[in-house]
C-alpha cells in the first residue's frame, strides 16, 4: 500500500531522526514537554527508535516482575506507526519518575544498549532474563533449574514431540547446566 | 473454494498418516546414532540406541560432551543418571505414546492453523529423507520442519523455527544405523549397579488423577484444546500440583498451578531452545506454563489463568 501512495510531495515530513537512548527514556517517563514529545513521538516511527522503546519496556516489565516480552513485536510495532498519522494526547500530569526508570537505566547501562536492542529481535537467551530480575530481588539462580526440569519431565510425558521423536526430547531436561540439573 | 478446503484436508490427513508413521517408526525400530542437539548457540551431542524386544521398548541415551549423563527408558518408565552429582532419578510411567491415538479435532487443528507441506528431499546422515514443512499461520506456535528417512520413516532432523523462519533449535542424527541386531545390554545402564553412595530419587507414581481441577485458562491460543486435567504429584512439592495440558496437535502447552511456595520463585519468561516458561503469582498461587511454543503463548495462557 505504502508504495503507491509514496508520491514525493513537498509537504511530506522529512524521514525521522532516530531519538537517543536518552529521549527515549524521556518520553517513557513523560518528562518531555510537547514540542520535544511531539517530535519523540514522530521519531518513534524509525525501527530502531522503537526497538529501544520495546526494549526499555520489556526492561521495565522484568524489573517490575510483572511482564515478559513479546517476540516479534518489535517489526510490527514499527510496522504500523510508520503507517499510522501521529497523533498526540495531551500531556498528563505525571508523578516523578519512578525508580524503575532508574533502575532501567542502570541496567542498560550496564548491559550495553546494543545488547538490548539486539536482544529484543531475537529469542532471548535464559539469562537476560535472569540478569534483569535479579537487579530487582535477588534469588538464587539455582532455584530455577530443578524446578523447571520438574514440570519438564512432566510436561514431556504428553508432548506429541516426545511420540515422534522418542526420548530425545529428554535431553532438555538432562544436558542442562552442570551444576543444578540434578538438584 | 470446496476444492480448497478438499485440498488442505487431505493435506492434513497426508501430514497426520506421516507423522504416525514417524511415530511408529520411533518406536518400532531397531536404531543406534548420534544425535547433535543444538540450541542457544550450544551444540551438545549424544549417543542413542533403541531396540524392541519381547519385553517391550528399550532406549539408552548418554550424552559426550560434559557430564555423563544418561537417560534409560524401559517402556514407560525413565530413569535419569547424574553421575556428576551421584543422583539417579527414577520417573515411574513418565513416558507414554499418546500421539498415535490423536483426536480428531486435533487433526482439523493442524490444518487449521499450520500451512503442511513437502521439501526437498535432502542427505541427513548419509540416508535420503523427504523434509515436510509444518508453517504456523499466526504467531502463537512455532514452525516445525522434520525430515524424515524415506525407506523407514524414521525421523532423523527436527527442526524449530521462531516467527523470522530462524532455527532455534534442532535434533539431528549426525550418524545413523537403523533396523540393526542390537544386544539387550547396549541399553542397560552403564552404572549398573549404582555405586552405594549414589542418591535415588524415586518420584510417587507421576500419572495424573484425571478429575476437574477448578482451574481454566480463559484465552486458550486458537486451536489448542485440552487433552488431559488432574492433580499430579511432582518431587519437591508438598502438595498436589495441578496439571493441565494443551495441545493443537503438533505441540503441547502444559499449565501448572500449586499452592505459593515460601521459597522465592523466578518469576517471568524464560527460555530455553524451543521450550519457553512463563511463571507468575496467582493470589496464593503459583502458575507456571511450559511448551514447545513461542514466550508469546506461554505468556497469554499463564495471564488467563483463573479459578472458576
Amino acid at each position: 500500500m505504502g508504495k503507491f501512495l509514496a508520491l514525493p510531495d513537498a509537504d511530506e515530513p522529512a524521514r525521522p531522526t532516530e531519538l537517543t537512548p536518552e529521549e527515549v527514556s524521556l518520553l517513557m517517563d513523560g518528562e518531555l514537554d510537547a514540542d520535544r514529545a511531539e517530535r519523540a513521538c514522530h521519531g518513534l516511527r524509525e525501527v530502531a527508535s522503537v526497538q529501544t522503546w520495546v526494549c526499555y519496556h520489556v526492561i521495565g516489565d522484568c524489573l517490575r516482575g510483572d511482564g515478559a516480552p513479546i517476540w516479534g513485536i518489535s517489526k510490527r510495532l514499527a510496522a504500523r506507526l510508520a503507517a499510522e498519522p501521529t497523533v498526540l494526547a495531551p500531556s498528563r500530569a505525571r508523578p516523578a519518575p519512578a525508580a524503575v526508570a532508574w533502575a532501567v537505566a542502570a541496567t542498560v547501562a550496564a548491559v550495553g544498549v546494543v545488547g538490548w536492542v539486539a536482544l529484543t529481535t531475537m529469542p532471548l537467551p535464559p539469562s537476560a532474563i535472569v540478569t534483569a530480575q535479579r537487579v530487582d530481588e535477588v534469588r538464587a539462580a539455582d532455584l530455577r533449574r530443578p524446578v523447571v526440569n520438574e514440570y519438564l519431565l512432566a510436561h514431556q510425558e504428553y508432548s506429541p514431540t516426545t511420540a515422534i521423536q522418542g526420548v530425545r526430547p529428554y535431553l532438555r531436561a538432562v544436558t542442562a547446566d552442570p551444576q543444578d540439573a540434578a538438584k | 473454494m470446496a476444492a480448497l478446503l478438499w485440498v488442505s484436508l487431505a493435506l492434513a490427513d497426508d501430514a497426520t498418516g506421516w507423522l504416525q508413521q514417524a511415530a511408529a517408526a520411533a518406536k518400532q525400530l531397531n536404531y543406534a546414532g548420534t544425535l547433535v542437539y543444538q540450541h542457544d548457540g550450544r551444540v551438545e551431542t549424544s549417543r542413542v540406541i533403541h531396540m524392541v524386544d519381547t519385553t517391550g521398548e528399550h532406549e539408552k541415551l548418554v550424552n559426550l560432551d560434559g557430564p555423563a549423563r544418561e537417560v534409560i527408558r524401559n517402556n514407560e518408565q525413565v530413569r535419569c543418571y547424574y553421575p556428576d552429582a551421584k543422583i539417579i532419578r527414577i520417573e515411574p510411567r513418565t513416558y507414554r505414546n499418546a500421539f498415535p491415538s490423536l483426536l480428531p479435532q486435533q487433526l482439523d487443528t493442524l490444518a487449521a492453523y499450520y500451512f503442511f507441506r513437502k521439501a526437498e528431499i535432502a542427505r541427513i546422515a548419509g540416508l535420503e529423507t523427504q523434509a515436510y514443512i509444518f508453517e504456523p499461520k499466526d504467531g502463537m506456535r512455532y514452525g516445525h520442519k522434520l525430515w524424515a528417512d524415506l525407506t523407514s520413516g524414521l525421523l532423523l532432523k527436527a527442526q524449530l523455527m521462531n516467527d523470522r523462519n530462524v532455527p532455534i533449535e534442532q535434533f539431528v542424527f549426525t550418524d545413523i544405523q537403523i533396523g540393526i541386531k542390537i544386544e539387550r545390554d547396549t541399553v542397560r545402564p552403564s552404572f549398573r549397579p549404582p555405586p552405594a553412595d549414589w542418591e535415588m530419587r524415586e518420584s510417587l507414581p507421576g500419572d495424573v488423577v484425571q478429575q476437574d481441577t477448578g482451574w481454566l485458562v480463559k484465552e486458550l491460543p486458537p486451536g489448542f484444546s485440552k487433552i488431559v486435567e488432574g492433580y499430579r504429584t511432582l518431587r519437591g512439592k508438598v502438595a498436589p500440583v495441578a496439571h493441565l495440558v494443551f495441545s493443537d496437535g503438533l505441540v503441547a502447552v502444559s499449565v501448572f498451578v500449586e499452592p505459593m511456595p515460601q521459597a522465592p520463585q523466578l518469576i517471568g519468561l524464560s527460555q530455553q531452545g524451543g521450550i519457553n516458561v512463563y511463571s507468575r503469582q496467582l493470589n496464593d498461587h503459583l502458575v507456571t506454563v511450559l511448551g514447545e511454543t513461542p514466550g508469546a503463548t506461554v505468556r497469554q495462557i499463564a495471564y488467563s489463568v483463573a479459578h472458576r
